[in-house]
């Protein structure tokens, strides 16, 4: 059984057909990049795997872990493992850091049967990955992504995946607005987390980030569906010749 | 009431802790140099609160959260006069509203001729649960001078689609996604002590 398989997946927004008959198959460790245009879909891709209200499925299907997605409601899906690494994380004015981690974190264990987090665990849980991910108590004090810059708010999207523990995570244009440093951080955060049991999907325009991050498989996406699949050579190639040959 | 000195007001559901403040209209005279706070979380009943800047360097700072619910139909009216030049307002009104409920608020401000160098703002936001629930604003600038800094806002809506999907998607169940969000949009005005008030509300309205 696949871990994640998306079949003949057709999406619209609004009155736009944006997925196409899309498919793709992931299996536990791997890690897989979809590249493309922009306009082609990608971001639609993450919306609808993490289920955004504003994204309607016409066709086709996502089984995760041999369970139906679609038939699930998006604080479901993330508590069944999907995190959805944003693009543009979303500020939240008067939502502490904290508190919403807490809030998620207790979420998903009641959703699993477990008991709540106390505070001392939540605590040295919050803090061992904090620290790891060079994110500070000032920044856990703030209000969920106000007054970051935009490479702080992608260390916080990073940070968030390693204090949620999913199982598939998906990271759109992790890599835009970083610079190297950054780009450092949050790739060494990814790939602490790179273990057997989970699976990735990145989003990216460019090949840089996978220099730091080294994908099992390529896809290349143009107009709602993969087009092309291959390994990591597959980006060095698209660097060099760009998408003009798929359009 | 004539205040002597800065003072500032805090009240729950009508009742203020400086001054009782009831549903008759209230008027506030502010001296030179002495500034007027006011935090009012409004639940029912009609409030009228009348604001004059009566001295130089005289400033007013009103925040009022309104949450109505059931079929309640109330009214805030809030009118700062700047009858000195170099005197400032802020105004700030948030407002959640659910069931069949409705709010009127009218914000005035007015700025005689003599009174340049002044700054008024006024903003009202309001979130509307359900699709019976109206509000109905009326914001005013009445401004003769000229040289004047004069600002006013309002903007009815929903709770934004993309702040619930963000917590959504970090496994927050749409109730309490909800509640994060209508809490932290009211908290964001009123003093930490009062949350106790906004819970209440919430637990039993959204």
């Amino acid at each position: 059984m696949a871990f994640l398989e998306i079949k003949n997946l057709c999406a619209k927004v609004g009155e736009k057909q944006i997925l196409k008959d899309f498919s793709l198959t992931i299996n536990e460790g791997e890690i897989h990049a979809i590249m493309g245009p922009n306009g082609s879909g990608k971001s639609t891709l993450s919306n609808v795997i993490a289920g955004h209200p504003a994204y309607e499925v016409t066709a086709g299907s996502i089984t995760f872990k041999g369970q139906d997605l679609l038939a699930m409601r998006a604080d479901e899906r993330a508590n069944s493992g999907v995190f959805l690494a944003f693009q543009y994380p979303t500020e939240l004015p008067g939502v502490g850091t904290a508190l919403f981690l807490k809030t998620a974190i207790n979420a998903k264990r009641k959703f699993l049967g477990l008991p709540d987090l106390d505070a001392v665990q939540f605590m040295k849980r919050l803090k061992t990955r904090a620290t790891a991910l060079g994110v500070t108590d000032e920044m856990l004090k703030r209000p969920v992504n106000v007054g970051f810059s935009g490479g702080e708010k992608k260390k916080m999207e990073t940070f968030q995946m390693a204090f949620l523990e999913p199982d598939f995570c998906i990271l759109d244009e992790m890599d835009s607005g970083l610079d190297i440093d950054a780009l450092r951080v949050v790739a060494n955060g990814v790939n602490v987390m790179h273990e057997p049991h989970r699976a990735f999907l990145l989003i990216t325009h460019y090949q840089r980030l996978l220099d730091y991050i080294v994908p099992d498989f390529v896809h290349i996406m143009v107009d709602g569906k993969i087009v092309q699949s291959g390994d990591k050579t597959l980006a060095l190639q698209l660097e060099e010749k760009g998408y003009e040959n798929y359009k | 009431m004539k205040i002597t000195n800065n003072i500032s007001l805090t009240g729950y559901n009508g009742v203020l802790t400086e001054t009782v403040f009831g549903t008759e209209p209230m008027e506030i005279v502010v001296p030179e140099n002495s500034e007027f706070t006011a935090h009012i979380l409004h639940i029912s009943g009609p409030i009228t609160l009348r604001v004059i800047l009566n001295g130089e360097y005289a400033k007013c700072d009103i925040k009022i959260a309104y949450l109505s619910n059931k079929n309640n139909h109330n009214n805030i009216k809030v009118e700062v006069i700047h009858q000195y030049k170099n005197t400032a307002s802020s105004q700030v009104i948030k407002g959640i509203l659910t069931d069949t409920s409705k709010m009127v608020f009218d914000g005035i401000i007015r700025i005689p001729f003599d009174s340049q160098k002044c700054d008024g703002h006024q903003n009202h936001r309001a979130i509307l649960l359900s699709d019976t629930a109206s509000v109905q604003a009326t914001p005013e600038l009445e401004i003769y001078a000229d040289d004047v800094k004069c600002s006013h806002g309002s903007a009815v809506g929903a709770l934004d689609e993309n702040h619930l999907f963000y917590l959504l998607s970090r496994g927050i169940p749409m109730d309490e996604a909800k509640k994060i969000l209508l809490k932290s949009y009211v908290m964001e005005i009123l003093p930490e002590t009062w949350e106790q008030y906004v819970d209440e509300w919430m637990d039993e309205n959204v």
